[in-house]
Parts: C-alpha cells; structure tokens; sequence
C-alpha cells in the first residue's frame, strides 16, 4: 500500500525545517561542529554533527519542557515542524499513530540513570532519568502532546530500524486503525557514544565523512531528527508516496533492483556497511548525502526527508562528498539531475549484509 | 558557598528551571504552589538532590514536609543534620 508523505519536519547538524534540509543540499557543505570531552585528565576533541533546538519554545512553553530529555525535545520539535508543514497543527488528531524509529534509544538519559544508580544507590536514582529512559518516553511525550490516542510504539533494529519502523506504519494504515501516522526517526549523540566509537574506530571518526570511500573508516558522528506524516489519501502526497518498504539481507539472497532507480544509500563511512554498497551496485547511479548529518542509525531517515524533497524539487541533488568514486564501480551522482520518470530507492546496508529498502514515487 | 546558595544553584541546575536566576529565588519564597511552582514530583527530585549534594537523607515525608517548605527551612534542616 502506498503511503502519501504530506509533512516533514527536520532538524539536523545543517539546522531545523525543510528549508534549512534543502539549502544544505543546494550548498552541499554541512561542517560538523568541534567537540570536546574530558576523560581521565585527557581532553577529547572530535567532530560531530550536533543538533540545536532552537524555535522549539514557539510550539511548547519552556517550563514543560522542563522534565523533557534531549532526546524527548529533538523527538518533539521535530513532530511539530512535521505537523505545522503538513497544516494539520491544531487539529484533531485523535486518530493518527505515532511511530518512532531510533538506533539507541535515549542514550544521554539512559546513562544518566544508571551513573547515578551506580554512584549514589537507588534511593539517589533520579525518578525523571528513569521515565525519560523508558524506550516508548518520545513517542508518549508526542501522543499525549497532539492528543493522539492511537497506537504509539517505538522501534529498534539498529540500521534497520527505520525501514523496519515503516513496515508497522505501512500495516497501521492498511488495516484502517489509524488516518495518519506521525513516524519519526531520532537517534543522538551522548559522550559514551563517543566513548564506544572511539574505541571501535579509533581515528577513523576524525573526518571528513567519505561515503564513497568503501574500505576505509571515515565515519563523522551525528544525531537529528526526521518526522514525516503519511497518510492513505493520494491527494495529500505533496512530497510524492512510499510505494514499497523491503528488508532482506544481501548475502542470503542477492539483492536486485530495477535498472532506472535511482539510488540514495545510506553510506556513512563504516567500513563495515561500505562494502556491501560497493558489491550490490556496480554500475548503478547512487547518490549519498551522510557528509550533510553525519553517521547514526536513524540517519536512514534523513535519506528519506532528502528522497522526498527530491520528488518534490524533480531533482536528484549532487552528492556532497564523492572522494573515492572514481575508485568504485558506481556511478556517483556529482552534479544535480532531474528526475525525469525515474522513481528514488533509499537504500541501507547493515554490517552483515542485511539491508532496508524504500522504494518512493510521485 | 552558603548552604542556601547552593541549594539555590543545585535546585536551578537539577530540576532544569532554565528560567529563573538564583538571585530571583527568595529564602522565604514557597518552593511549591504559588512560589516557585514546584510540584510532588519535584518534591521526590529534591529529596534525592538534598542526598546527592548534601549527603543528609530525608527518611519520611513526615519529617520532610516541614522542611520542604522554602529555602531558609530546607537550608535549616541540613545544617542541623550535619551538625548532629
């Protein structure tokens, strides 16, 4: 079943909203912002592609948000750019589903918590860590937000997490149980992040993000946002429609595509994942935007916000970064081109070959 | 740091009141309600602040309540507890 995308909202290391999405494909440079963490003594400095959450006080008053994680107001904001896009702000929203799609979950909170268990004993333990650290917090804070009281349900598969999350939106709206689905994919960025990445990747995390670098680490960390609001009804898909959602896995059974997709892969310069992109898609025409938002699992997400403002704008946007095409068999998309009949295909890889497919159309 | 001070600071920091300044925080203004509007859930928080940056535990709300009320009460029970 076809699912109209009719509203996104967005926020990232490029900035909030659609405008700011669409300027930075226009630009096509996102500069990560420097970081820093102090550990044992030593001082920690990386970059990353952070989050600001300016504006969200223009929907919610600061004071509620009070008791709100990073996670939860990244989550919130987000839900009421893709609402105030979709004009359907204000309304009754009884009947729309929320879904949201994360790779970690609350990460920043969820440590909080346990820290403060560890530290203190459970009579020190922080009663708001715990209920912000619930894995379905973000989604409940935006139900009870927009008064959905339909179905609210948070999904995690890693990589997969957003093509998985879409299946249950695509089965919400086809079984009638809900008009709308809100679904959201959120992940973000927390010092013990860094901590494990620099572990697992140790310099590789230095930047700059080189999707097309398939064999090499050059993974650049990132958290955002991206909600959008799909609904059954072909007259809302102001950003075209998802036609078909896909999981599989490419070592088990290879993967085939239609000849004259065009491709948006979720490459984010994991050696791991990358491999898998340069053996499934020789000769294809690929596009990969992660240079713009970094690497994390919900990054998938934010292929989709770009795939839909592509259908919208009939342009496929020039990849930002494409050190290491000339390496690869594919075809890297270096300059913008119109879209003509051909349909977007968002395509991620995880590190076994699993992978996620979303097929879009106008 | 005063006592009082930092339990202005402390309560600032901890319960993400980003709109009020330790200045703006009276000794006798009421911590809950009307005053600087806190509510039972802050009251569970700040038993768990006053243990965390005091070390001094609050045991039951009987006991706590009196001392919950502002400022200069909170303030007073903690230095009577770590006197003691």
């Amino acid at each position: 079943m076809r699912m109209a995308i009719s509203g996104i909202g967005i926020s990232g290391g490029f900035g909030c909203g659609v405008a700011a999405l669409r300027q930075a494909l226009q630009c096509g440079v996102v500069e990560p912002r420097q970081c820093s963490v102090e550990r044992n003594g030593a001082i920690d400095t990386f970059p990353a592609y952070r989050t600001s959450l300016e504006g969200l006080d223009e929907f919610i008053p600061k004071r509620a948000l009070r008791r709100i994680d990073h996670f939860s107001k990244m989550t919130l904001h987000s839900a009421c750019l893709a609402l105030q896009d979709a004009r359907l702000s204000g309304g009754d929203l009884s009947r729309m589903g929320v879904i949201i799609a994360t790779g970690y979950g609350a990460l920043k909170t969820t440590f909080d918590f346990l820290d403060s268990y560890l530290d203190f004993g459970y009579s020190c333990s922080s009663p708001t860590h715990f209920s912000n650290s619930v894995h379905n917090a973000a989604a409940a804070h935006v139900s009870m937000q927009f008064k959905a009281t339909a179905p609210s349900l948070t999904v995690t598969q890693f990589e997969m997490s957003v093509p998985s999350a879409l299946l249950t939106a695509q089965l919400w709206l086809a079984e009638g149980r809900v008009d709308q689905v809100l679904f959201g994919t959120i992940d973000e960025y927390c010092a013990v992040l860094r901590y494990c990445r620099r572990q697992f990747f140790a310099t590789g995390e230095q930047g700059p993000l080189q999707p097309f670098t398939f064999t090499e680490q050059s993974a650049v960390v990132g958290e955002g946002a991206a909600f959008f609001v799909l609904s059954r009804g072909e007259e809302d898909a102001r950003y075209g429609a998802i036609d078909a959602v896909t999981l599989g896995n490419h070592a088990v059974v290879p993967l085939t595509l239609p000849h004259d997709d065009l491709l948006i892969i979720g490459a984010d310069g994991h050696a791991k994942c990358g491999r898998w992109y340069a053996q499934a898609l020789t000769g294809r025409a690929v596009a990969a935007y992660a240079p713009l938002y970094g690497s994390f699992p919900a990054a998938a997400g934010f292929d989709l916000a770009v795939a839909a403002l592509s259908q919208q704008d009939g342009i496929l946007y020039a990849s930002p970064a494409t050190a290491g095409a000339s390496d690869s068999a594919l075809q890297v998309v270096a300059a913008r081109r119109p879209l003509g009949k051909a349909n977007i295909v968002c395509l991620k890889f995880g590190p076994g070959g699993d992978y996620g497919l979303i097929r879009l159309s106008r | 740091m005063s006592v009082k001070e930092k339990l202005k600071r402390v309560l600032i920091e901890d319960l993400n009141l980003e709109d009020v300044e330790p200045d703006e925080i009276d000794d006798d203004m009421a911590l809950f309600g009307e005053g600087l509007g806190l509510d039972s859930l802050d009251a569970v928080e700040l038993v768990v602040i006053v243990q965390k940056h005091f070390g001094v535990e609050i045991k039951d709300m009987e006991e706590g309540r009196p001392a919950l009320q502002t400022i200069n009460t909170l303030a007073k029970y903690i230095e009577q507890r770590l006197a003691g």
